[in-house]
């Protein structure tokens, strides 16, 4: 192998911060949403444990995700021996009824996740979220601190500097870890392309609709979209200017939804 | 298609994030849409419409209209894709720029031409020049409110180019825009029409992505070493260079080296990496590596010393001086270090050197910084993990650093400019020939405490089993290499530091060395363990005064309570007993039998090969 190629390069960094992250933060969870991003993301662990998933695959489940997406999640967990773990959400009833109606399905999976926290105590969560998906997450660090609720404080980040991280987390408190900050949404349809990472189908077009980002079943909508293969989704993708999450109703039901949902607690 | 990552830098209000949203919207990248919701997010604070909101995502920082943190823009043009990093000016927000900053290939300077280099600017350029940017790109904004717009660019440009030379830096570029109505940003407008030079857009596509040094010498940074059917994976990534397969590595600081059997990629297997990589290395003998240590070839070492001389940046929110205890994150390894001396901090009003007493945030100094472990670092290498480091306050990133020199030892004046030559025989191929590993064993007690006595017993029946031994003991020593020193506590330290220096050759030439010393103080035993830093051991002879006072064997108590011994430890000198020996030896209760076998247990666990 001679130099490292654009897509080497990143992955040979996410494998860089997920061993930083089992060699330092104890103990770790991951959330799978299922999605091509978490989903290329699990690839990549399974690479930096030579073939191994080292800590637990949790879905933060609120019964309300595709059939597809349940199906392609047992055949993987088959597939690639995956430890993974289920985590059922609390009721629409039990969150705040302040937030818009479909913000209020995603913080029924900031209430799993905090269910989840307590429960079993992980100090370190790896998330497969991008920076170039979403205004508010471009703004993160590839090594986040959530306070002891959760919570996360935008404004009073550490440094990050080149590749040294901070993985300090106080009692009751964890680190969320992204080690897929620096992909794009093109960055990892071409990577599925490359190494053939299975993927939920829904992502491809089917009489002129296709999803470009998978939620809940009842807050998701597809996109007008002729892209039936991998190949043709890139194409899209190179000349798009709509952005990944049109289709998420939670983001876009009023201007600071995103960011409410992200402070709270939400991945 | 090449793909750049750039941070912006500039003063607070000198028009970052509108330049960005202007580069978003004219380059077509916005959506009917979202310039919709762009023109009612503006109107609703009662501004014409702002670009910087495309940006500006937090609510407050729409409310004020400026950045609170580092937020990244992918700008794809028909030849490239740019990544860029924007970044706060405000002061208090260093630490977010300086996080942009570390990810990138180039930066561009943003200048308003109504208001010119600030202080904040001057320091932001002081980080980039700290950083190794030799270059930047300069936007000399805001000339939709100069008069005349040519003569406010003019003077801003040749003030630029001055401040820049002063750095030592030079500008690409330095580019008229007016980014609240587009000028210059994609296409030429009435404000810079007289210009001659590129648009932005044109000088951002001579920019170039920033290699990982290939051409470099192998640097592989340990990261864990994982166990996979019974083999041992050692898990890390190439700074630098090509690791090949069936190479002979050494690891550093601790100096043990094996081959190179394979190396695994999975679900490959590859015949060699080059710098970039993450990778898992097997080798063909068990030895000693862990997370921190760093593989290199055996001729092409990193620099060791116990004292290296950097230039930081403090970042912490209280201040920092000579003295204070922190820990050094290089590579993955983390070590102890005293901040020894601040040489020297860099003002950023007169860019020039001054002296100081501490760092405050946002300051940049040269600092000496001092580790009883031995410290790999590559001065020459300050794009690879092992030229740069951060330093940790309790757990936090508190200042970001590069080696600029590796120093010998801790005793300061010493030979600076001296670079240790490499062994030809690798300490493991001694501890191979002799069946056993060196090590210092340091016995450290009252005089008349048995010390010399259980060393020679201890010595006798390693030397019986076939260990290569041998006894360094204070008084003889006195006789001859430590003849010029006294019992002051200088010469006291003085002859502590040479009996270490000795006893950490012996050991590196594979031997087991047992010292028996009175080393009364802490901090010169301290000392004494950067000699041999992962092999030394602290072994506590233990009696109570009376009972050595008891025993007497030299007649020196008598002669000390006389008033004819000054500085006599235990009577007119005092003794600090060891807080965390390895080992205390109690001949208080013990016979010295006993206390020789346990000194011989504790020494056979200790160099005994796996």
């Amino acid at each position: 192998m001679s130099r490292l190629d654009y897509l080497d390069e990143l992955e040979a960094r996410t494998i860089f911060i997920l061993r930083e992250a089992f060699s330092c933060v104890s103990p770790l969870a991951m959330l799978w949403s299922i999605g091509k991003d978490s989903t290329a993301l699990l690839w990549m662990v399974r690479k930096a444990f030579l073939g191994e998933v080292p800590f637990p695959v949790v879905l933060l489940d609120t019964g309300m995700e595709f059939e597809e997406v349940y199906a392609f999640r047992d055949r993987l967990v088959t597939q690639w021996n995956l430890p993974v773990a289920n985590e059922l959400c609390p009721p629409e009833s039990s969150v705040d009824q302040t937030l818009p109606p479909a913000a209020r399905h995603a913080a029924r999976k900031t209430a799993g996740l905090r269910a989840l926290l307590a429960r079993e105590g992980y100090r370190g969560i790896i998330l497969g979220i991008r920076r170039d998906e979403q205004a508010i997450r471009a703004k993160e660090r590839i090594f986040s601190p959530r306070n002891a609720d959760g919570s996360w404080d935008p404004r009073g980040q550490p440094p990050e500097l080149w590749d040294y991280y901070a993985y300090d987390v106080p009692d009751g408190a964890h680190v969320r870890i992204h080690p897929l900050l620096h992909w794009t949404e093109l960055d990892i349809w071409r990577y599925t392309l490359r190494e053939q990472i299975p993927y939920v189908p829904l992502y491809l077009a089917k009489a002129g609709k296709r999803f470009r980002s998978l939620g809940e079943s009842n807050i998701t909508f597809p996109i007008a979209s002729n892209a039936d293969t991998l190949e043709k989704i890139i194409a899209e993708l190179e000349v798009t200017r709509e952005p990944e999450r049109a289709g998420r109703a939670m983001d876009n039901e009023s201007e600071d939804a995103f960011e409410r949902l992200r402070t709270t607690g939400y991945m | 298609m090449k793909n750049v990552r750039i941070v912006m830098v500039g003063d607070v209000d000198a028009g970052k994030s509108t330049i960005l949203g202007r580069l978003l919207v004219d380059l077509g990248l916005v959506t009917p849409a979202k310039l919709e919701e762009l023109e009612s997010s503006s109107a609703k604070r009662g501004v014409p419409i702002e670009y910087s909101f495309l940006l500006d995502a937090f609510q407050l920082e729409r409310d004020q209209a400026i950045t609170l943190d580092l937020t990244r823009i992918w700008v794809r043009t028909p030849d490239a894709e740019f990544v860029f990093v924007d970044a706060p000016g405000h002061r208090e927000l260093i630490r977010n720029l300086l996080s942009g900053a570390s990810e990138v290939d180039a930066a561009i300077m943003v200048v308003a031409a109504d208001e010119g280099i600030t202080l904040q600017t001057r320091r932001q350029a002081l980080f980039l020049r700290w950083f190794g940017f030799a270059n930047v790109l300069v936007a000399i904004n805001k000339l939709d409110l100069a008069k005349d717009p040519q003569a406010a660019y003019e003077q801003r440009a040749s003030e630029v180019r001055a401040f820049l030379e002063q750095l030592g830096m030079h500008a690409r570029a330095i580019v008229p825009v007016a980014a609240r109505s587009g000028d210059g940003i994609v296409k030429p407008g009435p404000l810079t029409a007289w210009w001659r030079g590129p648009t932005l857009l044109e000088a951002l596509g001579t920019l170039e992505r920033t290699d990982v040094r290939q051409d470099g010498p192998l640097r592989f940074v340990v990261q864990d070493v994982y166990r996979r059917d019974g083999k041992r994976l050692i898990a890390g990534r190439v700074e630098s260079g090509t690791l090949e397969r069936g190479e002979f590595l050494t690891f550093w600081p601790l100096q043990t080296g094996a081959r190179v059997v394979t190396v695994h990629q999975w679900p490959r297997e590859v015949e060699r990496a080059s710098a970039g990589s993450s990778v898992a290395v097997e080798l063909d003998a068990r030895v000693f590596v862990d997370r921190g240590a760093v593989g290199s070839r055996a001729t092409d070492a990193p620099e060791l010393g116990h004292v290296v001389q950097t230039t930081v940046v403090w970042l912490g929110r209280d201040p920092v001086g000579s003295g204070e205890a922190l820990r050094m994150r290089l590579g993955t390894r983390e070590i102890p270090v005293t901040l020894q001396k601040i040489e020297e901090m860099i003002d950023p009003d007169t860019l020039e050197p001054r002296e100081a007493e501490e760092l405050c945030s946002g300051d940049v100094g040269v600092v000496s910084l001092v580790s009883r472990e031995l410290i790999a670092g590559d001065p020459h290498l300050s794009e690879s993990s092992l030229g740069r480091f951060v330093l940790l306050r309790g757990g936090a990133i508190v200042a970001g650093g590069r080696i600029d020199a590796v120093l010998g030892h801790a005793r300061g004046e010493g030979a600076t400019n001296v670079v240790a030559m490499t062994s030809s025989v690798e300490r493991v191929e001694r501890t191979v020939r002799n069946g056993h590993a060196g090590g210092v064993f340091w016995l450290t007690g009252l005089p008349s405490a048995g010390k010399s006595t259980v060393a020679m017993a201890a010595q006798r029946m390693l030397f019986e089993r076939g260990r290569q031994v041998y006894v360094l003991d204070g008084d003889t020593l006195r006789t001859s290499l430590n003849v010029d020193l006294g019992f002051s506590d200088e010469d006291r330290s003085e002859n502590v530091r040479r009996t270490a220096a000795v006893a950490g050759v012996f050991a590196d030439a594979g031997m087991i060395v047992i010292c028996a010393l009175i080393s009364p103080f802490a901090a010169d035993r301290e000392l004494a363990r950067s000699a041999y830093p992962n092999g030394f051991h602290e072994i506590y002879v233990s009696c109570d005064l009376v009972t050595a006072e008891g025993r007497d064997v030299k007649g020196h108590y008598g002669r000390a309570r006389r008033g004819e011994l000054a500085h006599f430890t235990g009577v007119s000198s005092p003794y600090e007993v060891p807080e965390r020996p390895e080992l205390i030896v109690d001949t208080a209760t013990h016979r010295i039998e006993e206390s020789a076998a346990l000194l011989l247990e504790y020494i056979e666990s200790h160099v005994r090969t796996r």
